[in-house]
């Protein structure tokens, strides 16, 4: 316990009473995590509907569906955590603003709100064609999914897109607020060494768009694989590019982070060395900041500045993806529960254990986090994601 | 206009992007951010207008360590096991280092010390631990719906039909004071016996402690035993730096303790 | 069939949400606590709620309104200053309403509750009476297995 050293010249490892028990454990870390998927989706969906990016036009839909389906599980593991969840509308009655966490209601709920109009205006014409197909049950669900307009009128297409466009517009500034203000909740406090750095909401935000756009790229993968109709190269290389610069972005910031505290040599070191050369030296110094950063690193560095073509651009795209969205979980980790086994005594570290059956445990952490790709499927089987001639069909050859 | 052509041009594409950087900072900055400025919740001018402005103040050089304050609180207050209104912690200052320790947060007083530790020792105490009752309490600042509070008499409390357990209060003190009840299910920390104090009666831990180490009293009262100490300006507040301006006041507090 | 207007469905969208906010609105209305202090942020009927918790120790007068004799014999000894109930236990223990629950006896038999207070420790302060019961200078003679009370009676504990 005492081998990686202990601050303050403690001479035993000393908690206060109070902070045997890790509040924020497993629920906490998923919560940011899916938050994180939203906007990363979210951003890449509006690479092609804002910036016109066209690359990104195949996915362009589907990262939208995605971040739906993610965002509709969002709130999930803070109201498996909430002592109290039958209380959680009180963030709705009562948000007291001098705390970052209470923006979080109204924040969400009109964020999934812009979601749902966009993939709205979006498909609406689909809607409608299955409300004038189906029948019976079915006939009236899609009847009020239209509103009640079962003909399409041709004239509405060109508000609809500027519609879609200016949701897809305000969505980022709203999707970056939805997760950057986690990194507010962390970084504001100041009682908590670690969390306490003016640099935690870029580094959640960026940290959140690689992760949506490696599981974007993951997801990708498996459902054109499943579909049997072949891969669209130019889109995978686009993609990959994307991913490798936004996590040098990302990296960068949490290289930055550790390069100041540790030459500050200030109050929050003392404490935080022991921490990383200890209890967190697996999982931040090798996992976080070693592997599973310098993987991706080098392996989606390859693909975007070499001439890597067809397969092996899917394989080693799909490793670094990979490496990156369990990066991102184990960054979230390591903020979240590293930060609390760090005791307010400034003399010693917390033990912390992974709970599996318990109320927020791996099992429930588990089910949350399978549960949005469910949905994305249940969803796929209604309305047609990967249809449209907006899809290339052929392999084609990356170009240069 | 009505032409949606897709825009390729880096200028435009440029535009954008700073239209979205300054609509996201203009909302992360005047947001919640411009709520947060921290005051001392409760207004200053709401507490001057309060009749009592009670303060808390711990003879550390009187404390002997027995406990009586943790029992006497866990039974007055129902504090579940392993969890903690008021704790004592024991410190041993040596060259080598500090010790500290606070077995069941002393609740059966300490057993003799560990032999190793017990030569050279500069200096031994026993410090009793609990909410400050901050003037500017972080733990009121962070909660989100406004379910813990601070009093118009000084005392930072918790609303049990309110508090929906996210914790983040606990997070946010930097005393370890606060803790989530794992009976309730719901914050829970130190209250000054508000309940006692509200009939006229003192904390519970104040009225079992042998030595009188531990004082309770209103400092708008001139002839109170917290008044004359407070004047004397011999106290020491916890954590300084943390600028949460706690109104548990220390006298004899060696330097160590944190 | 006649085609609706080109932004009919925003219409009927922006409806849907108007209606859906005003419904929040209401709801919201209905479920704010009435008795919410808007200035500092919290529910006023929580200082009541506060205030309402039972009280289990009473303190020395409460003790001394049936028990005056044993307050006449810690009249002139250091432990009169001491609270009653740090040894026999909180108040509500031992009386409910007026009416005796249980007795508030301590063990005469345990040594603990004087050892906790009184056996050495390096901790206490140099000036409170305190003794290390393995140094028999200190203590005089005593036995394996002498209980305190064999010598000392609680009360008025000069042997």
């Amino acid at each position: 316990m005492e081998a990686f050293g202990l601050p303050d010249g403690a001479l035993v490892n000393y908690i206060f009473p109070n902070n045997a028990h890790v509040t924020w454990s497993i629920m906490i870390v998923i919560y940011p995590y899916i938050t994180g998927l939203v906007a990363g989706a979210f951003v890449l969906s509006s690479m092609y509907h804002v910036f016109g990016v066209k690359e990104f036009k195949p996915i362009a839909n589907f990262a939208l569906v995605a971040a739906f389906s993610f965002g509709l599980f969002a709130a999930m593991p803070l109201l498996v955590h909430l002592g109290q969840p039958q209380r959680a509308y009180q963030i709705y009655t009562t948000p007291h603003t001098t705390s970052a966490m209470s923006i979080f209601g109204y924040v969400y709920s009109s964020y999934l709100v812009l979601l749902m109009i966009e993939i709205w205006v979006i498909y609406r014409k689909v809607f409608i064609e299955k409300a004038n197909e189906a029948a019976g049950n079915m006939a009236i669900f899609w009847k009020i999914l239209c509103l009640g307009i079962t003909t399409y009128n041709p004239e509405s297409a060109a508000f609809d897109k500027k519609l879609a466009k200016f949701l897809a517009g305000i969505g980022i500034p709203w999707a970056c607020l939805l997760h950057g203000y986690v990194g507010f909740v962390f970084g504001s406090v100041k009682a908590v060494a670690w969390w306490a750095t003016a640099l935690q909401p870029f580094i959640f935000l960026s940290s959140a768009i690689v992760s949506g756009i490696a599981m974007m790229f993951l997801m990708y993968s498996f459902i054109m694989w499943r579909r049997g109709q072949g891969y669209d190269y130019v889109l995978i290389k686009k993609f990959i590019i994307t991913l490798w610069i936004a996590f040098i972005l990302d990296y960068a910031l949490e290289i930055l982070e550790i390069t100041f505290v540790s030459y500050e040599q200030g109050a929050h070191w003392a404490v935080i060395k022991p921490l990383l050369m200890g209890p967190l030296y697996n999982s931040y110094v090798l996992g976080q900041m070693g592997f599973l950063s310098l993987g991706p690193i080098l392996v989606l560095g390859i693909v975007s500045l070499l001439d890597i073509r067809d397969k092996a651009l899917l394989y080693l795209g799909n490793l670094g993806s990979l490496m990156l969205i369990f990066q991102v979980l184990v960054m979230r980790f390591n903020v979240v529960v590293g930060g609390q086994l760090i005791s307010k005594s400034e003399r010693g570290f917390v033990h912390y254990e992974f709970e599996f059956f318990a109320k927020e445990g791996l099992l429930t952490a588990g089910t949350i986090m399978v549960a949005p790709f469910v949905t994305y499927y249940v969803i796929s089987r209604f309305i047609p994601i990967f249809e449209g001639k907006s899809m290339d069909t052929e392999p084609k050859r990356a170009q240069m | 206009m009505e032409n949606s052509k897709i825009p390729d041009s880096r200028r435009e594409f440029l535009v954008r992007l700073l239209e979205g950087t300054a609509t996201a900072t203009v909302l992360m900055v005047f947001g919640p951010g411009a709520m947060a400025h921290g005051p001392e919740t409760g207004g200053s001018q709401h507490r001057d207008q309060a009749e009592h402005k009670y303060a808390y103040i711990i003879d550390v050089s009187k404390c002997i360590g027995c406990g009586n304050c943790v029992r006497a609180c866990k039974r007055e207050n129902s504090v579940p096991t392993d969890y903690f209104r008021t704790w004592v912690e024991r410190y041993v200052v040596r060259d080598e280092g500090v010790y500290v320790d606070s077995p069941k947060g002393a609740i059966e007083g300490f057993e003799k010390l560990n032999k190793r530790f017990r030569e050279n020792i500069k200096l031994s105490r026993t410090v009793p631990k609990m909410c400050n009752h901050c003037h500017n309490p972080p733990c009121v600042q962070v909660c989100p719906v406004g379910a813990t509070f601070k009093s118009p008499e000084g005392f930072v409390l918790v609303d049990r039909d309110y508090c929906m357990a996210c914790g983040y209060c606990v997070q946010a003190c930097p005393y370890g004071a606060r803790f989530i009840n794992p009976v309730e299910h719901k914050s829970d920390k130190c209250t000054w016996c508000y309940h006692r104090v509200k009939k006229g009666l003192l904390p519970a831990c104040v009225t079992v402690c042998p030595q009188k180490a531990r004082l309770f009293g209103d400092l708008n009262d001139i002839d109170s035993e917290v008044s004359k100490l407070f004047e004397a300006d011999q106290w020491m507040v916890l954590k300084p730096e943390m600028h949460t301006d706690p109104t548990c006041f220390y006298i004899g507090l060696p330097r160590e303790v944190v | 069939m006649s085609l609706p207007g080109p932004k009919a469905h925003i219409v009927r969208l922006a409806a849907v949400l108007i209606g859906a906010i005003f419904v929040f609105l209401v709801i919201k209305e209905v479920a704010t606590p009435s008795s919410w202090n808007y200035k500092d942020w919290y529910r006023s009927d929580a200082l009541t709620l506060n205030a309402s918790y039972e009280v289990s120790y009473g303190g020395n007068q409460s003790c001394v309104t049936c028990h005056e004799e044993v307050n006449q014999e810690l009249a002139e000894f250091k432990h009169q200053a001491l609270s009653c109930e740090s040894c026999h236990g909180a108040l509500a223990d031992h009386v409910k309403e007026g009416e005796k629950i249980a007795d508030a006896v301590v063990d005469d038999e345990s040594t603990w509750q004087c050892l906790n207070c009184h056996d050495a420790r390096v901790s206490k302060p140099e000036n409170f009476p305190q003794f290390d019961l393995k140094k028999v200078e200190e203590h005089g003679e005593i036995e394996p297995d002498m209980v305190c009370t064999a010598c000392h009676t609680p009360h008025d504990p000069t042997p």
